[in-house]
């Protein structure tokens, strides 16, 4: 019994300064290790996790920009096109009615110029048949000749 | 045949040489000698794992030992003592391997069972004694320790009952720790040696072929008994000193 206890003792001694410490040490290493670099790779999943989720909400920013974008471009082009259509119309008016007006405007110089015609030659007429005397038929040649001029006159001109 | 002589033989210490010093003697016997030699595998064996591990090679003796040591503390100590078991591990790995090299000893050819003998065995439970004891008294100082002997909350007039009953208890838990690892090494030689005898007891050549085989397959439950009584020694151990560290 002595000697087991002292056998014992003594192994007991030797194996926990020589053999379980370095190996338990060691245990206590690799498990520290595998631990830390288990929670490494939980940290690297993490952040490459949340990277991708800012991405995400980037990509969200730029689409809903981009759509804005078109959005403002759109009604811009709409806007333009129908300014530029009322432009043209307003000019399109403005410029019949130029032209209305100077039509209107040739026509009454033409009427003027057509009523100073006429009474120049009726004066005319007029005179010559005063320089004749009352003979009928002369009377009647000359307004025939004033008549005449007149339709020369009238003609359209070449 | 005399089967007598042969159990004892087979069974009993043999004693090389007697030393007498008082009240005590020392004895150098064959269970000695095996023991030592069971020691000396440990020391040379595990110590080399420990020297390899501490310049941080990794072969197949390290891995091999660094599972019994991982089995040890994740399945024995750890469940049974919580983290204070750390401080207590070396004792309890050292406490398994002696007992399994002791144990497996005993099925080398011409060799002997140390954990047959009950000196062994009663050594070791006074180890493991001593170890529950100090355990209790290093956690809660001596006056706690002899305060969690007993239940919390105890009538002060049931002391005087309680504490010879609970000093009973912890002897009878160490005596039973003696006694059981003993009786099943030396179970097993006896159910070989019976088994065996049984040809020359019948003197006919046919016993032969059934003894042997069934003699084949004692020794096989054997060489589990081997791993499992080291266990259970070493399990009950941890839960004892468990309970002195972790005391109601």
């Amino acid at each position: 019994m002595v000697w087991t206890v002292v056998t014992f003792a003594g192994l007991a001694f030797v194996l926990a300064r020589f053999a379980w410490k370095p190996i338990l040490a060691a245990l206590d290493a690799r498990e520290d290790s595998l631990r830390q670099s288990a929670a490494a790779a939980d940290k690297a999943q993490k952040a490459a996790e949340e990277l991708r989720r800012s991405y995400e909400a980037q990509l969200a920013g730029v689409e809903s920009k981009t759509r804005d974008l078109l959005a403002h471009a759109e009604s811009q082009a709409r806007a333009l096109k129908e300014d530029l259509a009322r432009t043209a119309h307003a000019q399109a008016e403005r410029i019949i009615d130029e032209s209305r007006k100077k039509w209107a405007d040739e026509e009454q110089r033409l009427l003027r110029d057509l009523r100073a015609d006429v009474a120049r030659m009726s004066l005319l007429a007029t005179e010559k048949m005063l320089r004749r005397g009352l003979d009928k038929p002369f009377q009647d040649r000359l307004m025939q000749e004033a008549l005449g001029d007149f339709e020369k006159w009238a003609a359209p001109k070449p | 045949m005399n089967f007598v002589h042969t159990l004892e033989h087979h069974l009993l210490d043999h004693v090389y040489s007697h030393v007498s010093a008082g009240p005590l003697s020392f004895r150098f016997s064959k269970h000695l000698l095996v023991m030592w030699i069971a020691a000396a595998v440990a020391a040379a064996s595990f110590v080399a794992a420990g020297q390899m591990a501490r310049r941080g090679k990794r072969n197949r003796w390290v891995l091999f030992v660094e599972s019994l040591a991982v089995f040890v503390r994740d399945d024995i100590v750890l469940p049974n003592l919580g983290e204070e078991g750390r401080a207590y591990l070396p004792y309890f790995l050292s406490t398994f391997f002696f007992i399994l090299l002791m144990n497996l000893m005993g099925l080398v050819p011409g060799s002997a069972t140390p954990t047959g003998n009950i000196s062994v065995t009663a050594a070791l439970a006074v180890c493991t004694f001593f170890m529950i004891n100090v355990a209790g008294v290093r956690e809660h100082g001596f006056g706690g320790y002899v305060k969690s002997l007993v239940p919390h909350g105890m009538p002060v007039w049931l002391l005087p009952l309680m504490y010879p009953i609970e000093l009973l208890g912890l002897l009878t838990k160490t005596f039973a720790l003696c006694i059981r690892l003993f009786a099943n090494m030396i179970a097993g030689h006896i159910v070989i040696l019976a088994f065996l005898a049984l040809i020359f007891l019948f003197e006919k050549v046919w016993v032969a072929p059934l003894s042997v085989s069934a003699a084949l397959g004692i020794s096989l439950l054997e060489l589990f008994v081997a791993f499992l009584q080291a266990y259970i020694f070493t399990l009950l151990s941890a839960i004892f000193v468990g309970g002195a560290v972790h005391s109601h």
